[in-house]
């Protein structure tokens, strides 16, 4: 049952008909759409702020409303009244497109993650293959905003942004592949249903078998693979700022700087939730309900994004590749190698 | 290499190991038109056309292989380039070379060949002063825009006109660049003059293959305030002491202020109180830390690229001896707490509470500077990005006239404070920090350790203070009101500040401000060396290099 079916059967609609099925679904994205939009909300002007703070020893926003939330309404309204400054000679449409591309991609990845209490807006068989393509859309919005705002910073940053994809897509999608062939399925629902057994137990606590106990140097491979994927520290290279300013988000202003920022950290957690689902066992978890679950574990993966970048480095775009090409890849190939043999022999 | 010919360092010494200058004399022959005494040294006139003969043959047989400064000005009658040499090997022994030039025809030899530490310098003569250089590859304006009229320094320009130079005017940030013909694949990069990355106002043009670097070059002069103009305007007495500290806002302003002190004192011929000289050494040291953790903290940003821990920590452990500095001094930043002959007051009563709160500091420290090892010397990232990045090699960071934590990093085992010792520090216990590995993580690493020998000295100089009697206190040696020198008095004098060397050369004319106040910012000589360092690496690198130089504007422009 996904959302989708639920809501048309909540309104009456007949969910064979494309028509109304269709309608329903587009109220099931909207909430969804929404949902995650509020968590960026969050996140985006005031949790980071404050979980860097603590990284920091500092205290960040507490003047406006309790803990300093009301500085998301503040910001919004600020973010939102700038002027929009459009250089002379950008490419048109393409620089008017690169935030849509960027902030839409992230939120396409939602419709088949599984949160739990039945939120899911849909839940097709190709679901973990449908999530790894369109979250790498956002990677022609970056070259579409590096090359088109007719700036040399934007350009490098642009540039770096494909090659770092490049080499740390594959990677991903094959440690990825490696749970597919535990679970036996590309369907998220059923990868989530896949890891609800107990692997051990230790001490009369039970140890679910989510994949990230059964393989945790695929959780490994993964987490760093995404940390370069959503271009966080130490893989930052493509905004780099004290190197090439801001890279491919240098010439933006206004409300498409805000989509810019909005569309990584909805990358953020889409990564989260792609983690959460393949590793992390979706939403399952004691007590709470599923999706409070599911938040934990995303945000989770938010916190551990913000502690690497407030601790660590940044590597340079040699090393970044070489790391890629030379180390992810040929690490990711043994790992779904030996899955492989392992789930051929064992299962 | 054993088999250097022995007594080829000996040339130009007396027995004692003293400079003999008339055999420095007898080895330059027929260049030499004369001799003149500066408090700091002799130096001899020569032939404008002779001035590559004479440094070459004082580098290469007498080894003075360290051209310090070059000071242009203008008389009457001539103008005037004097070449402060000296050896990195023992910074007292000094030789000064005076090259006169005619009023109509300003042409002297360019040193450039010998010296590469001469290309900036002599262009900054030609900029301020008008002389110009034979020789010289790239005789352009500085720190002044190009369009420019005029040179500020010499005796016809007219300085109640202003002149204002548009950006327009000067350069069109969007015109192609003419150097690239257009079949290269390379791209010119504008970083600066303003861009995270360059800590003030510089402008570095890189000329970049794909990410890597072919060209760089530093333009610099987007600061200049006209600094020597304005010390030449004040009085020795009390008016050209607050101006060394606005020469480097990272919390170094002390050790600034005792350049100045350390120059006008020798030329005045004052004796500072040795109570005096041990709260300038103490509080000179203070301010050492304060530079060298901004230093750090900000390496920290360059290299990792955002306002993380480590740069916020560096802050933080700033902000405590910042506060010791207020209490001292009143200030945080513009000290201006050094006098001529002494300090402006006494340390702040309680005393035991100020010895308590340094004492303190002093015994957080190493717990601190762990901290710093662990966050950025003992990461790995911090090491792929730094260990055999930005090289400098000793030998071209002596030809560029390195000093500070650049040269000591390329191992060169050079420090003022020591070779040439002033305040207190031949008395005190404390070491020269040198690395060999000449990168970028070296010159990290020497920073991070200097701020413990300094520790080490100011531990020592609280000992003392805690323990000198009451009626020995004086914070003043009895100088005159009215400083007036004998005219014609000409003295270069220079200290260890944080960013490197920084020397003042002051030539008086017997009124009570000076004739010629020539500034050697230690960063303008550090600064030379970025393209030695960066061509061929990464642009990641040069944004690294850049920030392990640790650069102050305000000490290159002035």
């Amino acid at each position: 049952m996904t959302l989708s079916d639920t809501i048309a059967g909540l309104l009456g609609l007949n969910a064979n008909d494309p028509l109304q099925f269709f309608l329903a679904a587009i109220i099931a994205s909207a909430i969804v759409g929404t949902f995650m939009l509020v968590n960026v909300a969050i996140a985006g002007p005031w949790a980071k702020r404050k979980i860097t703070a603590a990284f920091t020893d500092r205290i960040a926003v507490n003047r406006i409303g309790p803990f300093g939330l009301m500085v998301i309404v503040a910001d919004a309204v600020r973010l939102l009244s700038k002027e929009l400054i459009v250089p002379e000679e950008v490419d048109r449409p393409a620089w008017d497109l690169a935030p849509l591309v960027i902030a839409g991609s992230a939120l396409f990845g939602f419709a088949v993650i599984p949160m739990g209490n039945g939120i899911q807006v849909a839940d097709p068989e190709a679901g973990l293959a449908y999530v790894f393509a369109v979250a790498s859309l956002a990677s022609l919005g970056l070259v579409m905003a590096g090359y088109a705002s007719n700036n040399k910073y934007s350009m490098l940053g642009g540039l770096r942004a494909v090659a770092q994809n490049l080499a740390y897509e594959i990677p991903l999608v094959l440690t990825g592949v490696s749970v597919v062939i535990f679970a036996g399925t590309l369907q998220m629902s059923e990868i989530v249903a896949a890891q609800t057994g107990t692997l051990a137990t230790i001490a009369g606590i039970p140890i679910p078998s989510w994949y990230a106990f059964v393989n945790p140097f695929a959780f490994v491979l993964f987490l760093v693979a995404n940390l370069a994927e959503v271009g966080r520290n130490p893989f930052d290279t493509p905004e780099a700022p004290t190197e090439i300013v801001a890279g491919y988000q240098t010439e933006y202003s206004s409300v498409y700087f805000v989509l810019m920022y909005l569309g990584e950290f909805i990358h953020i957690f889409l990564g989260g939730a792609i983690i959460a689902t393949i590793f992390l066992g979706g939403p399952a978890g004691p007590v709470l309900p599923g999706i409070v679950w599911f938040l934990i574990k995303i945000w989770a993966v938010f916190l551990f994004t913000q502690w690497a970048r407030s601790a660590l480095p940044r590597v340079r775009i040699d090393q970044l590749i070489e790391i890629g090409w030379k180390g992810m890849l040929v690490l990711s190939f043994a790992n779904l190698i030996l899955t492989a043999i392992i789930v051929g022999v064992v299962v | 290499m054993s088999l250097e010919e022995p007594g080829t360092r000996d040339v130009g010494l007396t027995k004692a190991g003293e400079v003999n200058y008339d055999e420095l004399e007898a080895l330059l022959g027929d260049a030499v038109l004369g001799r003149e005494t500066h408090l700091n040294a002799e130096a001899f006139v020569i032939r404008p056309d002779a001035v590559q003969d004479t440094l070459s043959t004082l580098k290469e047989e007498a080894g003075f292989d360290f051209l310090n400064c070059v000071t242009a000005q203008e008389y009457q009658d001539r103008y005037e380039t004097i070449y402060h040499m000296t050896k990195y090997d023992d910074r007292t022994q000094e030789v000064g070379v005076v090259v006169p030039t005619s009023k109509d025809d300003p042409v002297s030899e360019s040193a450039e060949p010998v010296f590469r530490t001469a290309d900036w310098h002599e262009r900054e003569a030609y900029d301020l002063v008008g002389i110009e250089y034979a020789d010289h590859p790239d005789l352009r304006r500085i720190l002044l825009p190009e369009t420019w009229q005029g040179h500020p320094l010499s005796m016809d320009y007219d300085q109640t006109k202003p002149q204002i130079v548009t950006l327009r005017e000067n350069k069109n940030p969007l015109q192609e660049d003419q150097r690239l013909n257009d079949d290269s694949d390379t791209m010119l990069l504008n970083i600066g003059p303003h861009h995270p990355a360059t800590h003030g106002v510089l402008h570095v043009e890189a000329t970049l293959d794909g990410e890597q670097v072919a060209d760089v070059e530093p333009d610099i002069g987007y600061i200049h305030r006209c600094e020597e103009q304005m010390c030449q305007q004040g009085t020795y007495r009390h008016q050209i002491m607050p101006y060394p500290d606005r020469w480097d806002w990272g919390g170094a302003g002390l050790l600034n202020e005792w350049a100045y002190a350390r120059t006008a004192e020798e030329l005045a011929d004052i004796d500072v109180p040795e109570y005096a000289q041990v709260v300038r050494t103490m509080s000179a040291e203070l301010s050492r830390i304060l530079s060298h953790m901004l230093a750090v903290a900000a390496y920290a940003l360059d290299t990792i690229g955002d306002f993380t821990a480590t740069f916020m920590y560096g802050m933080q452990d700033r902000e405590v001896v910042q506060n010791i500095l207020e209490d001292l001094t009143g200030q945080r930043l513009m000290f201006n707490y050094f006098r001529l002959g002494g300090v402006a007051w006494d340390l702040p009563e309680p005393r035991e509470e100020f010895f308590e709160k340094i004492r303190a500091f002093i015994d957080d420290l190493p717990e601190k500077l762990e901290e710093y090892h662990n966050l950025l010397t003992s990461n790995e990232i911090m090491q792929v990005r730094t260990v055999d990045t930005g090289y400098l090699d000793p030998e071209v960071a002596k030809n560029y006239g390195a000093t500070g934590p650049v040269a000591r990093g390329s191992g060169i085992d050079y420090d003022v404070r020591r070779d040439d010792p002033y305040g207190y520090y031949d008395k005190l216990d404390w070491d020269v920090v040198t690395e060999d590995g000449g990168d970028n993580y070296a010159r990290l690493l020497v920073r991070l350790q200097e701020v413990e020998e300094s520790a080490k000295i100011i531990n020592q100089c609280v000992d003392l203070l805690e323990d000198w009697p009451e009626e020995d206190r004086t914070i003043q040696a009895n100088v005159p009101r009215t400083i007036k020198p004998e005219p014609d008095t000409e003295v270069y004098k220079s200290v260890e500040a944080a960013k490197g060397e920084l020397g003042i050369y002051i030539r008086s004319d017997g009124t009570d401000s000076p004739a010629r106040f020539k500034i050697r910012g230690g960063s303008f000589s550090n600064l030379q060396t970025l393209p030695e360092m960066a061509e061929g690496e990464y642009i990641a690198d040069l944004i690294a290099s850049l920030g392990s130089l640790d650069t102050i504007m305000g000490e290159v422009d002035r």
